[in-house]
């Protein structure tokens, strides 16, 4: 057993798809990404700007963040349409904790409790009460909006402090140079907070669902799950873990959108569950199961948010970009069975 | 070890089945089966379609729940309430389903819920895959598409998996449901030479089969179920394939039957 240590070169390819299959998927969705990019600059010479870079950047974070545990959820052969209001209580419990006095950091870190408690909730009425995960979770969309909604009065918690808007308007390395007229000049806007976390978030996700066992059996459950259990994986156990990380993801996304709002907003986040199922959708992962991936959610997340942006640059109305959308994830899907059918 | 006492100098059997019943609603799959299984001992086990030779593998196996009966395992009363814990008695299960994940490569369903871990605790996917290539060599030489999802192999391959993931652990208890039924002649070959080699290591083998000339040239001993029921239990020398096929099809011996190995020794 001499050769444990990993050779540099083999640790990367263990982080690119295994198969040509998910390979050609990657390409083709990143070539749409491409497109869509090239398409809009020339559309509108604002696309690129710097400043409407950060913004897709912000808006993209969210739909990545929740996409993450969509996909972990997806790859075990479930779903979980909660994210959106589990987003919304999450953000409205941090918001109602700062209000009441409690610093910033822990207020964020009982917010994301909070949704990996509704997670734990969800998995434990998937495998528990064997309920299927479209209607447990179907329920936990409904309770966990109501519960943000009746704990605010439906009534947004604005004035939270400049502390609390850190996470999701701040940036690394941003430089700013005070000029001789009195105004800030930014030299550099940074990296915003929102789009490190993300990265930091899919770094971590993809080491789990590939380099680890809990992964692996991510995979094996949604794949076959009579064959896990039979197997010894303990089915249950990794089903209860996926929710719970869907869960806690949502309060993420939650605590950032609502740092970015600087408002704690109980409204917030309706139908993003079905941005997070498109992103992973397009991406690549099967609503059957066993299939997806973290790299392929970050393409889709990013293709659902340039698209948003263009059109929204473009002058083009919400309606008809749900139109644009809608057709794209039928489309994405609808191209990889034909490749699968050769 | 006290309450079964076997015969003295005779090994103590490495499982004994008592009185194991499963029931679906009103359908009585296995009904009050009582079997024994020796060390090196493979004992053949055949019936109908239907009859309840899977059930009765699974309930061994810790994948489906008795509604009646113990289960020993030398000496010992366990509980087989998880595959986990057959596994821990070694108990090994080839399973006729075959139980693969159909995404995940041969070394993964090899390892599945016993993968092997860098110090760090990370798949150690390197080893696997040469532990993988190592033990599917053993069973079938042309065995190269280790990186393949199992969805794209052959059925004889994907068998030769599920095989070499009951035989690559500790196993002391062997449960073939039905293993060859997909390979070809060299593949059932091999297996039938892994199941002579086993059987030398003092392994104990449950064999399932409808293949005639499989369990008359490597069983001990053969048992027979009809209907849920055990008809037959006799040493292989004791009797013929139509003696069996009287025992599968009317669920007892041909009215002028006796032991043959005794109408032989007059
Ligand atoms: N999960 C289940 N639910 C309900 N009935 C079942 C279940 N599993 C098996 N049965 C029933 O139990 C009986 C025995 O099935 P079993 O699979 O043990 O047969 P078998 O002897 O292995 O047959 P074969 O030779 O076809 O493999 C059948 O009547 C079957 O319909
Ligand atoms: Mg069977």
């Amino acid at each position: 057993m001499a050769n444990i240590s990993q050779p540099s070169q083999g640790a990367w390819s263990r982080l690119l798809p295994s198969n040509s299959a998910t390979a050609f998927h990657r390409v083709s969705a990143l070539l749409t990404l491409a497109i869509l990019v090239i398409a809009f600059a020339f559309a509108s010479p604002a696309f690129l700007s710097v400043n409407n870079t950060l913004t897709i950047l912000l808006q993209t974070s969210v739909i990545g963040l929740l996409g993450i545990g969509m996909t972990m959820v997806i790859i075990t052969g479930g779903i979980d349409l909660s994210v959106g209001s589990v987003l919304a209580l999450s953000g409205t419990v941090t918001g109602m904790m700062v209000k009441a006095g409690v610093p910033v950091v822990p207020a964020m870190m009982l917010g994301v409790c909070m949704g990996a408690a509704c997670g734990l909730f969800n998995g434990f009425v998937v495998t528990k009460m064997k309920i299927t995960p479209f209607v447990a979770t179907l329920g936990m969309m409904l309770i966990a909006r109501g519960a943000a909604l009746q704990l605010t009065g439906a009534a947004p918690i604005s004035q939270l402090g400049e502390a609390f808007g850190v996470l999701g308007n701040g940036a690394l390395f941003r430089v700013v140079e005070m000029q001789p007229n009195g105004f800030p000049k930014v030299i550099f806007p940074g990296i915003p907070y929102p789009a490190i976390l993300l990265v930091i978030v899919a770094i971590v996700a993809s080491y789990m669902l590939r380099r680890r066992a809990i992964g692996r059996h991510i995979y094996a459950t949604g794949s076959n799950e009579e064959a896990a259990r039979l197997s010894g994986v303990l089915v249950d156990r990794t089903k209860l873990i996926a929710y719970t990380l869907s869960g806690a993801l949502a309060g993420v996304a939650g605590n950032v959108l609502m740092s970015r709002l600087i408002t704690a907003q109980p409204s917030e986040g309706v139908m993003y569950e079905l941005d997070a199922i498109a992103a992973a959708v397009i991406g690549g992962a099967s609503l059957m199961g066993g299939v997806g991936g973290i790299s392929g959610t970050m393409i889709g997340a990013f293709i659902i948010g340039v698209l948003r942006n263009g059109l929204n640059m473009g002058g083009v109305s919400s309606f008809i970009q749900q139109i644009v959308i809608g057709f794209v994830v039928i489309g994405a899907v609808y191209i990889d069975q034909l490749r699968n059918r050769r | 070890m006290s309450q079964t006492q076997p015969a003295p100098g005779a090994p103590a059997p490495l499982v004994e089945m008592r009185g194991i019943e499963k029931h679906f609603g009103g359908v009585v799959a296995v009904n009050g089966v009582s079997l024994d299984l020796m060390p090196g001992e493979v004992v053949g086990v055949l019936g109908h379609n239907g009859a309840g030779k899977s059930c009765l593998m699974r309930i061994l196996s810790g994948a489906m729940a008795p509604s009646h009966g113990e289960i020993r395992i030398g000496g010992e009363v366990v509980e087989m309430g998880s595959p986990q814990d057959a596994r821990a008695h070694g108990v090994e299960t080839i399973y006729q389903t075959l139980a693969l994940a159909d995404h995940l490569d041969a070394p993964a369903n090899l390892f599945l819920g016993r993968e092997l871990k860098t110090r760090f605790g990370n798949l150690d996917d390197k080893r696997m895959l040469a532990e993988a290539r190592k033990v599917l060599a053993t069973l079938n030489p042309n065995f190269t598409n280790l990186k393949d999802p199992v969805s794209s192999l052959s059925g004889g391959q994907r068998q030769v998996i599920a095989i070499a993931r009951a035989i690559y652990f500790d196993v002391k208890i062997l449960i073939m449901d039905e293993p060859t039924a997909a390979l070809g002649p060299s593949e059932t070959a091999m297996v039938a030479d892994l199941i002579r080699k086993l059987r030398a290591q003092g392994i104990g083998i449950f064999l399932v089969s409808h293949d005639m000339h499989d369990v008359f040239d490597l069983c001990d001993r053969v048992v027979v179920m009809n209907k849920g029921k055990l008809v037959g239990a006799h040493p292989i020398d004791e009797v013929h394939k139509d003696d069996i096929l009287s025992l599968i099809i009317k669920g007892e011996l041909p009215t002028d039957w006796r032991p043959r190995n005794l109408e032989a020794a007059q």
